[in-house]
């Protein structure tokens, strides 16, 4: 395998492209625009297709319908542009279309800044747009994990015929590290749903309207159990000296990085400190965060985000038992020193000093 | 000639090999005898008396692992 400097933004499109995406539709935003970019450049020269749409809403229906047709296809975007597909990810979500959409966060409300983010995760995590559904949210921490997501997303979405997003910083987008460029997929899942022709058989339908009540209510019971087989076959987190660990820090993505040696410091302070990092952030890992707050005394939620959001997870699995800090501020990333001072102080309020 | 001496912060150590690639010496190289707390192999010297202090592997590195002395 070859291992090569790359922005996080390209090792995604790269990544795409490996996984056997033929298919972007998108409209630049910052700080995403060199996966459009990049799939500009190559998406010609290997048979594929490249659409800049006019507008976000076009971009996510082009997704629509090359999903429709059995292609592995993405989309790129940041926030406000996310904002923007949330009735086409509903809709893809309803007609079970297998895609990629890819989300690196710049600050909001409204048109916010193009400073780092992480307060998209209500809107990821939580469906986003109306009705019953979620999608699978993969959260990497380097450019290498944005190669290896985006290919494991195209996977996943085949997998349970679901939209997965990607979703990252601005910072890691724009990130330049070493990444080793994975093989190129070459086995795929039959999708005999699929939009292709239906020249000797019966056709195949992708509709999103049920105006019969129990066809409305079947088509929400299928997909309920389709996020409980989710739920129990893709958790996946990491966790970092949590065995003895009274202080458990929560943090995902670039934050996740910077936690980590944050953890580091605190411990040569003498302070026992943990990292849980979540990879998928739907499905969360509920069990994991609930197992460790058996046996440690507080936890920390550390966000890209003013208000916190992941937050209210960690507390969703902990119920109660231990108390919840929260370190957090938008539009720039603390360093592991910054985090360090406010564990401090924190671990001084629960006596862990 | 002056000779460096190379310390490393090992545990911050992320086996990037940015260090390695610079080494006007070809002298850096990952240690696989040892795992770092982070589960790498983390970098240190294959021939230290070769080092000719340049520091140019403490400037590549983003996590701040390397420092050189000179004697
Ligand atoms: S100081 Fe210069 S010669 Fe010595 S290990 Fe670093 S890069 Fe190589
Ligand atoms: S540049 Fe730094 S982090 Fe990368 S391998 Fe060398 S010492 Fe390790």
């Amino acid at each position: 395998m070859q291992r090569v400097l790359m922005k996080g933004n390209e090792a995604i499109a790269e990544g795409a492209i490996r996984a056997g995406c033929r298919g972007f539709f998108g409209y630049p935003i910052t700080p995403s625009s060199e996966i459009a970019e990049y799939m500009a450049r190559k998406m010609p020269t290997i048979g594929g297709v490249f659409v800049q749409a006019e507008s976000e809403l076009a971009a996510i229906n082009m997704v629509y319908g090359g999903a429709a047709t059995g292609a592995r296809v993405m989309t790129a975007s940041s926030g406000p542009g996310i904002s923007l597909k949330q009735e086409g990810i509903s809709f893809l979500a309803e007609g079970e279309l297998p895609c990629l959409i890819v989300d690196i966060c710049r600050g909001g409300p409204g048109l916010g800044g193009i400073q780092p983010s992480q307060a998209d995760y209500f809107q990821a995590t939580r469906g986003g747009g109306h009705g019953d559904y979620y999608i699978i949210v993969l959260a990497p921490s380097s450019a290498q994990e944005m190669m290896d997501l985006t290919m494991l997303g195209f996977e996943l979405a085949d997998k349970h015929r679901t939209p997965v997003m990607l979703m990252a910083e601005g910072t890691l987008g724009n990130l330049i590290e070493p990444v080793l460029v994975r093989d190129e997929v070459t086995e795929f899942v039959d999708k005999p749903w699929a939009i292709t022709g239906c020249l000797g058989r019966q056709p195949n339908i992708v509709n999103t309207l049920h105006m019969p009540v129990e066809q409305l209510q079947t088509r929400n019971q299928h997909l309920t159990e389709k996020y409980q087989a989710i739920r129990s076959q893709e958790i996946r987190s990491e966790e970092f000296l949590t065995e003895d660990a009274d202080l458990i820090l929560v943090a995902y993505g670039i934050m996740a990085r910077i936690a980590k040696k944050a953890v580091m410091n605190a411990r040569s302070l003498g302070i026992k400190t943990g990292l849980i990092r979540p990879i998928t952030l739907w499905p969360y890992p509920y069990g994991v965060v609930n197992k460790i707050a058996q046996t440690c005394k507080a936890m920390v939620s550390i966000e890209i985000s003013t208000t916190g959001q992941m937050i209210e997870d960690i507390k969703l699995a902990t119920a109660g038992k231990v108390p919840i800090h929260y370190i957090g501020e938008i539009a720039r990333t603390p360093n592991p020193e910054e985090i360090t001072q406010q564990l401090l102080v924190i671990a001084a309020k629960e006596g862990l000093i | 000639m002056a000779r460096g001496i190379v310390t490393f912060s090992s545990d911050r150590c992320k086996a990037c090999g940015l260090c390695i690639l610079f080494c006007p010496k070809q002298i850096m190289g990952f240690d696989k005898t040892s795992i770092n707390i982070l589960g790498y192999h983390p970098v240190g010297l294959i021939k230290p008396e070769d080092c000719n202090g340049c520091g140019i592997c403490a400037m590549m590195c983003p996590d701040l692992v390397i420092e050189v002395g000179r004697e």
